[in-house]
């Protein structure tokens, strides 16, 4: 018998974390028990920011990580979080297809096996008034948790702070940040309803969780298992997937429970985002050189 | 090897290192490695090296040296002798008095920090020289630092409600606000300790002063001002939006050596003493941090805690009971890990029998700090119990048998907490909606 | 002379953990002062500056790993260290100086244990070019070498207080333990 430690970095409530505990099930229901994944959730046993290398050092076997976390190795890694690239399921889909091999051979590259990815829901922003021309956000302190965040924030002549996510409640009710973009899986389980009031649906992005293997540990485990893994990472996918655009409209429906408003982008709004997603995606090509622009193609040719 | 007799080794061998007085952070690390070599031989140097990089790395931490850092700065500026002649007319008639300072400096400086460790460095380097030069029993001045130092976790913000909320997607905001009476009731019942015991130990009190002169009332509120001031601009700074509360910490220690510069209470030698003194302490407190680590990730691996808490879990108890069986287990666990840990290594298992049994989740989150807040100071693996050794020279058992009247208060205020959840759910259900 | 270059060495690390902890100071509170320019800016109809200083969080964490460890030798020899002595106190002078050099020495291999398997981190980064997640892409290597470097430190000065105690002379920590148990509160 195998006994696999999984780290991963969400909570148990959130879908991603359901949807492997499926997977783990799946796993040891095909393989008879030989191969029993035990999932550490929530980072338990490692921290988000060291699942990756954790994994590639064979400290577990097995992790999952939000993939544009390694924007900074590899441009290829950030793909899904080019503002309104990819901002439905079928586009997000699409770019996924397009991009799946690149991703799966940057990780080749450390020793790791790209099991399956899964989109959270579009990323929209949060705010404390309604906005509908985009002048109304110049000025505003607002959250940046990664490079695309505060290039995004700067774009929109907003002020990119850095705000950790424990502080984020803390930092609206002070009136250190006044806005945010997240999905409306975290505005529900954040209860965002809180500190903000306006939720506009942009949907601007859907980032993946991926979750992949160390190839040695694989690679040790019998066909059977290695395929009974394979089977069940690709069920997992399409779960994945299911549940996230299931996710979407629930979730939304859930922050106008708790008391915000929701309203689609204005056209003026809306302009204006497309305008930066465009100088955003320009930015990243340059970053991408030909993989990215192969990748781009592909998936505008689609 | 069964878990059984894994859990009896590792205890065994915590206690023999801890006894014969190895450092408290190279105990845990060897603990963790035995264990790690009993359960996932070859992997424990890699995991040492990835668990103590991920635990130091950490912008949330900078606040500890930035506060110790800035309690140095009024201890040796003589700021905090000015705050204990301020505030000694004002407590003159107050049984106990003064040593109401300590409980009342923790709950301020734990509304600005989150970590207990922290609070207790902080509070403890101004007060309990003070309060020992002017007389004050030693034993009361130690238990009530540790007792109150665990404020830190309790009165927002928290480090604890943090990780928790993150770990079982509970809104932070309403952990907050939950934990603000709470923190004020115990810092009541532990107001209410220290009057009783005064009351029945006159003999062990300082006499108390004669009624100061008007003249003596208005010196001992201008000796208050700067500290006062202080103590507005770090709280201020976030209130205002500002600053974050780690960031508020910086803004302690700028403050702390403007005030003490300009009243030429600081000079270079005592300056540079007071960094190097803060890097000590930190020091000590961050490799113990980075044992603690390694032992929580080596626990993960051997999931002692896990198989423990479902072992509750099949017990099939009724509400009260599974609190008070969790109680002992935390209490338990809470000897040997930090309170953080096992509550990192276990939410996952008992947060779904936790709500199977119809407990609301922002009450345990209360509940469950109060348990951890025990974890501080209980032997042998007790964070303020380490600080205040360092603070004070005592031994860590000497403190935890000082600090035993409020762990006893704080099991106490799990058990009003149980008959009166409102204390806990009555602010985050009245200042925000649904 | 050998214990001038010693003492030298620890007193350098301590410095270089103050220092860091200055940088700390000093980065955050020009965070904050950008930030409150920035607001006195948008009160004054002007547009922000956006002054921040990028990825602060990350040199925060780094800046704390710098001044966490490199303390470690003065910390040690300060007697900062907790530990219980409750032992020592109970039995004399004869065991207390044998059950010193045991926990010298089994603190020197726990050093050493640490300094190597954190060098072997950062080797691991260095060769897979690993880096920070922030918006400034700083090679995880460097901060990794100079928390390598304090659990190196630390090992040397656990093997210094060690050789001091098998000598039969008393170990700095001893002294400062002696020290402040006599002027304790
Ligand atoms: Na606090
Ligand atoms: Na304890």
């Amino acid at each position: 018998q195998t006994a696999w430690d999984m780290p991963t970095p969400y909570g148990d409530s959130v879908f991603h974390t359901q949807n492997i505990m499926t997977f783990a099930d799946d796993v040891r229901d095909a393989t008879d028990g030989s191969v029993d994944i035990t999932v550490h959730s929530a980072g338990s046993l490692f921290a988000h920011g060291q699942i990756k290398d954790s994994v590639r050092r064979g400290l577990a076997p097995m992790g999952e990580i939000l993939m544009s976390q390694l924007v900074n190795e590899n441009p290829i890694f950030g793909a899904d979080s080019i503002p309104f690239l990819a901002a439905s399921y079928d586009d997000a889909s699409a770019l996924w297809d397009a991009s799946r091999e690149d991703v799966a051979g940057a990780l080749a590259e450390q020793g790791l096996t790209l099991l399956f990815s899964v989109p959270w829901p579009g990323q929209s922003l949060y705010l404390r008034e309604a906005v509908t021309d985009p002048a109304q956000l110049q000025g505003m302190s607002f959250r940046a948790y990664n490079s695309a965040t505060e290039r995004m924030a700067q774009l929109l002549d907003m002020v990119p702070t850095q705000v950790e996510a424990g502080d984020i409640p803390t930092a609206f009710s002070t009136g250190r940040i006044s806005g945010m973009i997240t999905s409306p899986s975290t505005g529900v389980s954040s209860q965002a309803w809180d500190y903000t009031s306006h939720y506009i649906d942009t949907q601007a992005w859907l980032p993946k969780n991926m979750v992949f293997v160390n190839s040695a540990a694989l690679a040790a485990l019998s066909e059977d298992e290695q395929a009974a893994i394979m089977a069940a990472a690709e069920a997992a996918e399409a779960r994945g997937w299911d549940m996230s655009a299931a996710e979407t409209a629930e979730k939304i429906a859930g922050l106008e429970e708790g008391g915000m408003t929701v309203m689609q982008p204005s056209d003026a709004l809306s302009a204006k985002l497309a305008e930066v997603g465009e100088v955003m995606l320009d930015e990243w090509l340059a970053q991408a050189g030909d993989a990215g622009a192969a990748m781009i193609a592909r998936y505008q040719g689609e | 090897m069964d878990i059984l007799t894994l859990s009896i080794i590792l205890v065994i061998v915590l206690f023999g290192l801890l006894l014969s007085g190895l450092w408290v952070g190279f105990s845990l690390m060897a603990v963790a490695l035995v264990a790690m070599e009993l359960t996932r031989p070859g992997l424990a140097g890699a995991v040492f090296a990835t668990k103590v990089w991920g635990s130091l790395n950490i912008w949330d931490l900078t606040a500890l040296p930035m506060f110790i850092w800035m309690g140095e700065i009024l201890f040796r500026s003589r700021l905090s002798s000015d705050l204990f002649r301020g505030l000694a007319p004002f407590t003159r008639r107050l049984p106990g008095g003064l040593l109401h300072a300590n409980i009342l400096g923790c709950a301020l400086f734990a509304a600005v920090s989150g970590s207990s460790a922290a609070t207790t460095a902080t509070v403890g380097r101004m007060s309990l020289p003070e309060l020992k030069a002017r007389g004050y029993d030693p034993q009361l001045a130690i238990g009530t630092l540790a007792g109150a130092g665990t404020f830190g976790f309790l009165i927002p913000p928290s480090i604890i409600l943090i990780v928790y909320g993150a770990a079982t997607e509970q809104s932070i905001a309403r952990l907050f606000l939950a934990g603000v009476l709470p923190g004020l009731m115990l810092a009541a019942l532990f107001a209410g300790y220290v009057m009783i015991w005064a009351l029945m130990n006159r003999d062990r009190m300082p006499a108390p002063a004669p009624a100061p002169s008007w003249a003596e009332r208005w010196d001992a509120i201008r000796a208050l001002g700067p500290t006062v001031a202080l103590i507005v601009a770090v709280i201020g700074s976030i209130y205002a939006g500002l600053a974050s509360p780690t960031e508020a910490a910086v803004i302690g220690v700028v403050g702390a050596l403007l005030i003490s510069g300009l009243s030429g209470g600081l000079d270079m030698a005592s300056a540079k003493d007071s960094i190097t003194g803060a890097a000590i302490t930190t020091c000590m407190i961050a490799f113990i941090l980075a044992g603690a680590s390694f032992l929580t990730v080596a626990m993960g691996y051997t999931s002692i805690p896990r198989q423990l808490a479902a072992w509750i879990g099949d017990q099939g108890y009724s509400q009260f009971a599974l609190l008070a069986a969790l109680l002992v287990f935390f209490i338990v666990l809470g000897f040997f890990l930090d309170g953080i840990s096992i509550v990192v290594l276990t939410t996952s298992v008992i947060l779904p029998m936790v709500m199977a049994a119809g407990i609301d989740p922002i009450w345990f989150g209360v509940f469950l700090v109060l348990v951890v807040e025990m974890s501080q100071i209980t032997p042998p693996v007790g964070f303020n119990l380490f600080v205040l050794q360092s603070i004070t020279g005592r031994g860590i058992f000497q403190i935890a048998r000082m600090a035993l009247p409020f762990f006893l208060i704080l099991v106490l205020a799990t058990a009003i907490l149980s008959i009166f959840p409102e204390i806990a759910l009555w602010l985050p259900n009245t200042m925000l909606n649904r | 002379m050998l214990r001038r270059v010693l003492d030298r060495l620890y007193a350098t690390a301590l410095g270089a953990a103050c220092l860091a902890m200055i940088a700390i100071a000093g980065l955050v509170f020009l965070q904050i002062i950008g930030r409150i320019i920035d607001r006195v800016l948008i009160l004054s109809g002007v547009d922000p500056l956006g002054l921040a200083i990028p990825s602060l969080s990350d040199f925060g964490g780094f800046l704390f790993v710098a001044a966490a460890t490199l303390a470690l030798p003065a910390t040690l020899r300060a007697a900062g260290h907790v530990r219980v002595t409750l032992a020592l106190a109970l039995f004399g002078p004869r065991v207390g100086g044998v059950l010193t050099v045991a926990v010298l020495a089994i603190a020197l291999a726990l050093a050493g244990f640490a300094a190597w398997h954190s060098g072997a981190q950062m080797w691991d980064s260095l060769s897979f070019n690993t880096v920070s997640f922030g918006m400034v892409k700083v090679p995880l290597w460097i901060p990794q070498a100079v928390m390598t470097m304090g659990f190196a430190l630390l090992a040397l000065a656990v093997l210094d207080e060690l050789l001091t105690a098998l000598r039969g002379a008393t170990p700095a920590f001893r002294l400062a333990e002696a020290k402040r148990s006599e002027g304790g509160h």
